[in-house]
């Protein structure tokens, strides 16, 4: 399974922005070519493990959340997704020479990195039926700590694989990367679309601040 | 270490401890202080099948891996005492190695050049003072990093150094420097042997060893995976055997230095020097190519590269006032502007007096190649600054300059030796500019032998013939042609010249200026410096290549010109400014905002128009008539209009205008730094002046900075749940500094009940409403 990246939504693009209910033209236009010099720059990286749920591989379970998404799984995959810093750069620059379009970038990244982990989803439910996958579970949500952001980097040798870098405080560097564990399980698994499980966005989404979701979850 | 004779080095190291029973997530290091007879069990199994380097277990003994759980020093000291212990007797050698320190330097990441060669310091210290052999600095897709550490090795320790990076089959590292850029920039620094690691198995890496073997004469190091590993599980599936065929094949390039990587184990070793009996090293071809670069791009030699001027405070009274002010978004839109513009090099010269040439040189360097992907040219006469801009450079730059005086080169030519740049030679000295070509000529030969003695290749000194202004000089434009011809054709040298001094106090400057340039390009100039962003100049550059067969089948000419028209842009009569604003049109804002100076004074423009402009777009996105991405559009079209009135206010020498100074800071632990960016552009637009702490910022450099600029408005940023709480200790720390400032705070995950609850004034929560929280605090 390799990396993918083929597609921005720009719905999702324009409820990161804010104004999904009152789109412009013309906004629309530049998230359109914007998404396209995007999708251009980026290259996409992926790794990824899978791992059977034994006592060995314990330490993978921090916190009551992670344990309750997985407790009808016999194994659990971990991986890691970055747009890579050709993107990061793209979106560096792009400030300097002009804020607005920075922007609207930066939001089209976040759904750019979606796009990614979707694909992977979606492959990684081919290759594990007909056994079903849980949703996909991030450092930072619920009770599971963003320093478990260190256990998957280890586990992976995601610095060397696909050259993301993790700081002290536990954040990814290039920033639009994305960590995460998906179980696979015998049973049909229950989605949890509805409270913003596997959203990249859940950790600074302005529309849980306000106690809303998007209308995407 | 030689390209006449093989050497053989080890395989994999990690997953040979692994099976030895390191326990997963464990530092394979730590095991050098507490089970240092199994790491050296595993090297004498190494010594066994043939290696004859080992690499000492200290990839990732540094300070940011084994902080809080041991000493760098020890454990470096052990692990090189293991290996000697496994080497004993034998004749093998011990290699320390030094991998990657796994934090990302800035301008992407947070660590700073200085505090990598400071840990790198340590390491390289630790592991002479053990008595290592060599230093091998591997696995590094981060060229800049290579650099501290290699700079760390060669300032600290005699040994020898080698250097592999790991390269993704496109040929580019993860951070995307090339195979080119990689040897330009390490033959330079003066490393013994370069080559790649890890990455990818041998097969794969065969295209970027005949690229490597192009850029570069030293001895090439091989040491790949045991091919791919299956992505599901990591485990390698290439035998030994097949391995040891695919390197070998590889050292039928030239390649005399082989070993293994991940997967690779003793049994690999062993294939391997069994594969090579009979087997002599290839003859390496003749190098083709050299030149300068950035870490990702290179400008060859013997080909025509425009050098970009408009970095140069000479004469450009706007440009004085950004470096006054520390203003580096000024700086680096004139960087952006001029790649934008098509030009391939960057001069940088921060040389005003008044303020620290050095200090400001080192700050200019890192934020331009932080945004641009251009080689760099060091402008300065003074050695110390030369010589801090070079350390910092990432990739082979060219300084710009020596002359022909002997003391001069004495003090600067060391420096281009040791950081491995290219140098611009004036031909003149103490006695000023000779009037005459064979003068000028005397002198560039004096340079040329000066650059020899200092082991400088020749294809790396650049001569300037100077060009002189007609208006007071006429009869040396041709002696400063003639010269460029000689020093080109019979010396065959590259050459250097700052072109648009000819015309100088002439009418319609440009005709005479072009048309020297081109006179120049075809007597062999290679590297015009021009101001790129007059398109006549970049349009002769451009005819140039074409003519001269630098632009295959014209492809890049009828790129620039195919579909141009001459552009009728007087903004239309009913525009107004405030309207340009609204619709984000920065050019027409800069037009309108021109006229207006032609009736009122600057204060009155941004009274009466630009702030009011700004105000009726504020209260439209209050009313959510307009969302945040043309609001910010609104703001930066309106920048240029303030730019207007700040270039017209740097004429008159008056200071800018100012509305009060706001502190802005992303806090410590936080890197997402656009909201604090879009913050300030609406900040500086509603003229304020703000001072831009960047990201990661630790409270104290906050406290410091607000009581030394006597700062009354503080804006912190801070996205994520775990970083809030450093902005409540950032706010604890300035209240009990006891400086007296207000203290507004925004970020994604932040309420109006948390930013009371940690002690902040305000809450802003969105970029508009910081700038009604500047106009409350400050008027």
């Amino acid at each position: 399974m390799t990396a993918k990246l083929t597609k921005i939504n720009e719905q999702e693009v324009l409820r990161y922005l804010g104004c999904a209910q009152a789109p412009d033209p013309e906004l629309q236009e530049k998230i359109s070519c914007l998404s396209e010099e995007l999708i251009a720059v980026s290259v996409p990286r992926l790794v990824w493990r899978r791992l059977p749920l034994l006592p060995e591989n314990e330490f993978l379970l921090a916190g009551e959340d992670i344990r309750e998404i997985l407790k009808d799984c016999s194994e659990v995959v971990l991986f890691a997704a970055t747009l890579g810093v050709e993107a990061e750069r793209f979106l560096q620059r792009a400030q300097i020479r002009d804020m607005a379009q920075a922007v609207i970038l930066d939001a089209c990244a976040d759904s750019a990195i979606e796009n990614v982990c979707d694909h992977f989803c979606e492959d990684l439910a081919s290759l594990a039926a007909p056994r079903f996958l849980t949703d996909r579970y991030s450092p930072g949500y619920g009770d599971l700590p963003l320093s478990h952001q260190r256990v998957i980097f280890d586990v992976l040798d995601v610095t060397r694989r696909i050259g993301v870098t993790l700081t002290d405080s536990g954040l990814m560097l290039p920033q639009k990367s994305v960590t995460a564990m998906i179980g696979i399980s015998d049973q049909p698994q229950k989605h949890h679309s509805g409270n913003c499980m596997g959203c990249s966005m859940y950790l600074h989404c302005i529309y849980r601040k306000e106690g809303r979701s998007c209308d995407k979850h | 270490m030689t390209n006449t004779e093989f050497t053989i080095l080890d395989g994999g190291m990690g997953t040979m401890l692994q099976a030895a029973g390191l326990p997963v997530g464990m530092s394979p290091e730590l095991w050098n202080l507490t089970n240092p007879e199994k790491v050296t069990e595993i090297q004498k199994q190494y010594v066994q099948a043939g290696s004859q380097v080992i690499f000492a277990n200290t990839f990732g003994a540094n300070r940011c891996k084994l902080a809080g759980k041991a000493d760098v020093a020890e454990v470096i000291k052990a692990g090189v005492f293991a290996a000697k212990e496994a080497a004993k007797g034998t004749g093998v050698k011990v290699a320390l190695d030094v991998g990657p320190l796994g934090q990302l330097l800035e301008p992407l990441g947070t660590l700073t050049f200085e505090a990598a060669y400071d840990i790198y310091r340590e390491i390289m210290i630790a592991g002479a003072q053990a008595g290592a052999d060599l230093i091998v600095i591997e696995t590094q897709s981060d060229l800049y990093e290579v650099k501290a550490a290699v700079l760390a090795a060669k300032e600290n320790t005699d040994l020898p150094i080698w250097v592999t990076m790991t390269f993704e089959a496109s040929g580019r590292t993860f951070l995307g420097v090339s195979v080119s850029a990689m040897a330009l920039t390490l033959q330079g620094l003066g490393v013994e042997a370069i080559g790649f690691n890890c990455s990818l198995g041998p097969k794969q890496l065969m295209p970027l060893v005949e690229e490597l073997r192009r850029w570069t004469d030293l001895p090439l190091i091989l040491k790949p995976n045991a091919g791919l590993p299956d992505p599901e599980t990591g485990v390698y599936t290439v035998t030994p055997e097949d391995f040891a065929k695919e390197l070998v094949e590889a050292s039928t390039l030239g390649v005399t230095c082989l070993g293994g990587c991940c997967g690779t184990t003793p049994d690999f070793i062993r294939a391997v020097c069994k594969e090579l009996e009979g087997v002599s090293p290839a003859e390496r071809p003749k190098l083709e190519y050299k030149g300068i670069c950035s870490s990702r791009t290179i400008a060859k030699y013997g080909a025509v590269h425009v050098i970009g001027e408009r970095i140069n405070p000479t004469g450009k009274k706007r440009f004085q006032q950004a470096l006054r002010d520390g203003n580096m978004d000024y700086i680096l839109a004139r960087a952006v502007e001029q790649q934008d513009a098509g030009a391939e090099l960057l001069d940088i010269n921060v040389g005003l007096p008044g303020i620290d040439e050095k200090e400001m040189m080192v700050r200019v360097v890192k934020a331009v190649q932080g945004v641009v992907d251009l080689p760099l040219v060091i402008d300065s006469s003074n050695p110390d600054v030369i010589e801090a801009g070079l350390r910092v450079v990432n990739g082979k730059a060219i300084v710009n300059s020596v002359n022909g005086e002997q003391a001069v080169l004495d003090r600067i030519l060391p420096l281009c030796k040791k950081y491995g740049a290219a140098v611009v030679g004036l031909t003149m000295d103490s006695s000023g500019i000779p009037d005459s070509m064979e003068g000028r000529i005397a002198i560039a030969k004096r340079i040329a032998s000066a650059c020899d003695a200092y082991g400088i290749p020749k294809e790396d000194l650049l001569i300037d013939c100077l060009t002189l202004t007609i208006s007071a000089q006429q009869e040396q434009a041709v002696e400063t042609l003639a010269a460029v011809e000689y020093v080109s054709r019979e010396m065959g040298l590259g050459t250097v010249l700052g072109v648009s001094n000819i015309s100088f106090g002439l009418p319609e400057r440009e005709h005479i200026t072009v048309s020297f340039l081109t006179q120049a390009l075809y007597a062999g100039l290679s590297f015009p410096i021009v101001n790129p962003n007059q398109d006549a100049i970049m349009d002769a550059v451009a005819s140039f290549r074409a003519l001269h067969g630098y632009d295959d089948r014209c492809e890049q000419y009828i790129a620039r010109f195919a579909g141009r028209k001459t552009e009728v842009s007087a903004p239309t009569a009913a525009m107004t400014l405030s309207d340009a604003i609204a619709r984000g049109l920065k050019a027409e804002t800069a037009a309108l905002t021109r006229e207006a100076l032609g009736s009122m004074d600057e204060l009155a423009v941004v009274n009466t128009l630009l702030i009011p402009a700004l105000d009726r777009i504020g209260a439209q996105y209050e009313k959510q008539e307009i969302y945040l991405p043309q609001l910010i559009s609104a703001a930066g079209a309106a920048c240029e209009g303030f730019e207007v009135i700040r270039t017209s206010l740097a004429k008159k020498g008056d200071s800018a205008i100012s509305r009060g100074k706001i502190l802005l800071a992303t806090v410590q632990g936080d890197i997402h730094d656009i909201g604090k960016n879009i913050v300030k552009v609406v900040l500086e637009n509603y003229g304020y002046t703000v001072i831009d702490l960047g990201r990661d910022v630790p409270p104290q450099r906050i406290v410091e900075t607000a009581i030394k600029e006597n700062i009354t408005l503080v804006g912190l940023s801070a996205l994520m749940t775990t970083t809030v709480g450093s902005m409540e200790k950032t706010i604890q720390a300035l209240r009990a500094s006891g400086h007296q400032c207000a203290v507004m705070v925004g970020g994604a995950v932040l309420t109006p009940d948390y930013a009371k609850k940690i002690g902040a004034d305000f809450y802003a929560k969105d970029a508009k409403c910081s700038a009604d929280i500047a106009r409350s605090v400050l008027g």
